[in-house]
């Protein structure tokens, strides 16, 4: 099935940039995405991160720099193996769900045969079923999201670009798109995941990058960006340890929690080192545990700091 | 080209299976067809005959009044009328007249009153008690001398149709009684008092006759039928486009095929939505006018209109789908640039001002075919495709005229399809806020 597979990244963006007059949306930009992999596209409000998927899905075109998808420049016959839900999106407000769905099955290129298939096999999946003759205005908000999800991916798309898929859904149905995507994942498809939830993209994601400001800031295996972060964080519950975290030579901050406290190593404090002065201290020691900067950590630190 | 195809059925089944096109497509002819029919089905229906209780002490009215109310004679006036206006009857016409004659015969019955002996007060309230009573219907007191007031009491007031062919039929009466007593024939009079005949017809340049009329009529019926179809549709493409910039399914459509594709596609399939609708409209139309006129005397009047030969409709075709294509990529820009169908409207303003300048100009095209104004405002682009079939209809104008016509719109067209795909493009994308004007030439030079 998937014959474009080959040793090559699926999408392949190489130094790209993009102005609209005097403002720069996207500057020297590159960054390659592997097929069977989740890729988080992160960054904040206007760092770029639509206009950069405009151009993967050829709505627009880069001033400079390429873009190469499944190794071939991008054209419009490209646009029928991509799958692409916008953050902002829609539907027709007075079409019948089954209606609107069979038109962007087709625009993609889908036979009117094969999409009716399709489309009953989403429905029934995404527990939909019984609207397939009702309207837009008929659904809830909820509802719509999920019609519009069915329609990112009647085509059997190889890449999948998903721009804030959970916005306006509830746990159960966030829960439920992420098994969906999941699903697409072990097909050996690609998926885009652009978000700023850091949590979802924690967890659904292999492969990160954030932009900023129109720029790279950090990019490659989650793994890697974590560990390039170091492992100076502790999350620490205890009494009597006030004196020891004030010494500046062993804590260089101190991020109080609910009911615990978030501990920055100081530069060549190892943790065992501050365990044993806090014993040593005479500290009651309730919580000690070495914990990984979260994504979420990463990206504010790297975008307050820019 | 598939996706353009299923573009087009998209664009088209949208408008077509909605219940207002439906309605709209379906009512118009209906009502047409009930408006027409409800004079013939009122006409139609016979009431009681109105019973006449005349009161006449000379005797001589009586029986001429009879006389005059006989089918024949009143055949035989309506005859004279329809002549006045009309050249030839149909059979079909002429059974009608048969009919209304009878039915204006039948509904009249004249009961003779005998007033002997009895004083115009005595008779008077006696004749009021027998419509009490129900007996009659109306009573008509004949005075002594005919250059008295003549009484006539009816409980059926209203019914003016029978009134009105009484009081003639009473008017013929005492005339020919008064003729009689000057000893001059009725015969005569008739002879004296004959119109002046005028034949009146209009002549195109090989002097071949025809009526100026009937082709001023259906003139401005095909120059407005274009414009007001002409501005319905070039809204519905504004709401078609407006809604997926508002509802950003504009970015999905974006990537899925091409810009130019989905705009065109939307064009043509609204286009073929308004073709239908006409299509419907224009055949019901002839429909109708057919049945009315082998049901009534409305023949005449449609025999004055214009022959339309199949060459003809082609034109109007032709320059139907010319102007469709201007003003729907002008409400297609449009729409690609507000936020919001009000804001749309507002800027659909001058488009259909340009419109309605169109249709106002059809005025002087009528009046004048061949004048320097005609002559430009049938070629002049934006203007063409309402005044050209204007002045096809009035009076065929030369080829070339009608060909430079087509030339200069579809280069029009042409020229408003590159602008408008270059904005829908970007502006399409748009989100928040309406682009201005020196914005919209920005992206038609660079994009």
């Amino acid at each position: 099935m998937p014959e474009h597979r080959s040793p090559e990244a699926t999408l392949q963006v190489s130094n790209v940039t993009k102005r609209f007059g005097d403002f720069t949306a996207v500057e020297d930009l590159s960054f390659e995405v592997r097929a069977g992999r989740v890729f988080g596209f992160l960054g904040p409000n206007g760092a770029g991160k639509t206009t950069t998927i405009r151009m993967i899905v050829g709505i627009t075109a880069p001033d400079a720099g390429s873009i190469k998808l499944f190794g071939e420049g991008m054209s419009y016959k490209l646009q029928n193996r991509i799958g692409y839900l916008p953050e902002e999106r829609g539907l027709y407000k007075k079409m019948k769900v089954v209606d609107q769905l069979r038109y962007f099955a087709e625009l993609k290129g889908v036979e009117r045969r094969v999409a009716d298939q399709r489309i009953d096999f989403w429905l029934e999946r995404m527990d939909l079923a019984e609207w397939k003759p009702k309207k837009t205005t008929d659904l809830s908000k909820g509802m719509q999201q999920k019609i519009q999800f069915i329609s990112t991916v009647l085509h059997d798309p190889d890449l999948l670009i998903l721009d804030e898929p959970f916005s306006g859904l509830d746990p159960i149905n966030v829960e439920f798109l992420i098994e969906v995507i999941s699903e697409f994942k072990t097909q050996d498809k690609t998926i885009i995941f652009s978000t700023h939830q850091m949590e979802s993209a924690e967890r659904l994601c292999n492969d990160i990058l954030l932009i900023n400001k129109s720029r790279k800031v950090i990019g490659g295996s989650l793994r890697e960006v974590k560990e390039s972060y170091g492992t100076n964080l502790i999350a620490f519950r205890g009494t009597g340890a006030e004196k020891v975290l004030s010494d500046g030579s062993l804590v260089q901050k101190v991020v109080s929690h609910s009911d615990e406290q978030e501990l920055h190593l100081a530069n060549g404090t190892l943790p065992q080192d501050l365990l044993r002065t806090l014993i040593e201290s005479g500290a009651e020691v309730t919580k000690f545990e070495v914990t990984e900067p979260s994504l979420n950590d990463i990206f504010i630190e790297r975008v307050t700091n820019a | 080209m598939r996706k353009f195809l299923s573009i087009v059925r998209h664009e088209f089944k949208k408008i077509v299976l909605k219940w207002s096109f439906l309605i709209s497509t379906l009512l118009f002819p209906v009502l047409a067809a009930i408006l027409a029919m409800i004079p013939l089905i009122i006409f139609s229906l016979r009431g009681e005959p109105t019973q006449i209780a005349v009161a006449d002490p000379t005797g001589n009215i009586l029986p001429r009044l009879r006389s005059n109310l006989s089918a024949e004679r009143l055949m035989e006036k309506a005859r004279q009328a329809a002549g006045e206006q009309f050249k030839d009857f149909s059979g079909s016409q002429e059974r009608a007249m048969q009919n209304d004659a009878a039915m204006f015969m039948e509904s009249i019955v004249l009961v003779p009153y005998d007033t002997t002996g009895k004083t115009v007060d005595q008779s008077r309230t006696d004749l009021l008690a027998k419509i009490k009573a129900d007996e009659v219907d109306a009573y008509l007191i004949v005075p002594q001398s005919l250059d008295q007031q003549f009484e006539f009491r009816s409980r059926k007031g209203g019914d003016f149709v029978t009134n009105d062919t009484f009081t003639d039929a009473l008017n013929a009466a005492v005339r020919s009684q008064r003729l009689a007593e000057a000893n001059i024939s009725e015969e005569r009079l008739t002879e004296l008092s004959a119109k002046v005949k005028i034949d009146a017809k209009g002549i195109d340049e090989t002097g071949a006759e025809r009526d100026t009329t009937g082709t001023l009529i259906a003139a401005f019926a095909i120059g407005l039928m274009i414009y007001v179809t002409l501005a319905i549709y070039g809204q519905v493409i504004m709401g078609a486009v407006v809604e997926e910039k508002e509802t950003r399914i504009a970015e999905i459509l974006f990537s899925s095929a091409r810009p130019f594709e989905l705009m065109f596609g939307k064009l043509v399939g609204v286009g073929l939505a308004g073709l239908t609708q006409l299509s419907i409209w224009l055949t019901s139309a002839v429909v109708i006018l057919g049945v009315a006129a082998s049901q009534t005397d409305l023949g005449p009047i449609l025999g004055l209109a214009p022959k339309i030969t199949p060459f003809m409709l082609i034109l109007f075709l032709i320059f139907f789908l010319l102007g469709f294509f201007i003003y729907a990529s002008i409400f297609a820009l449009i729409g690609s640039m507000v936020t919001s169908m009000q804001e749309g409207s507002q800027f659909a303003f001058p488009p259909v001002l340009i419109m309605l300048a169109g249709f106002y100009f059809s005025f002087a095209v009528v009046r004048d075919p061949n004048s320097t104004l005609s002559v430009f405002v049938s070629i002049a682009p934006f203007l063409a495709p309402i005044t050209m079939p204007v002045r096809i209809l009035a009076e065929m104008p030369p080829y070339w005229q009608i060909g430079l016509s087509i030339l200069v719109n579809v280069a029009t067209i042409a020229g408003l399809v590159w602008v408008t795909a270059r904005v829908y493009r970007v502006g399409m994308l748009m989100y928040g806020k309406r682009a201005t004007i020196p914005e919209v030439w920005k992206w038609v030079r660079h994009a």
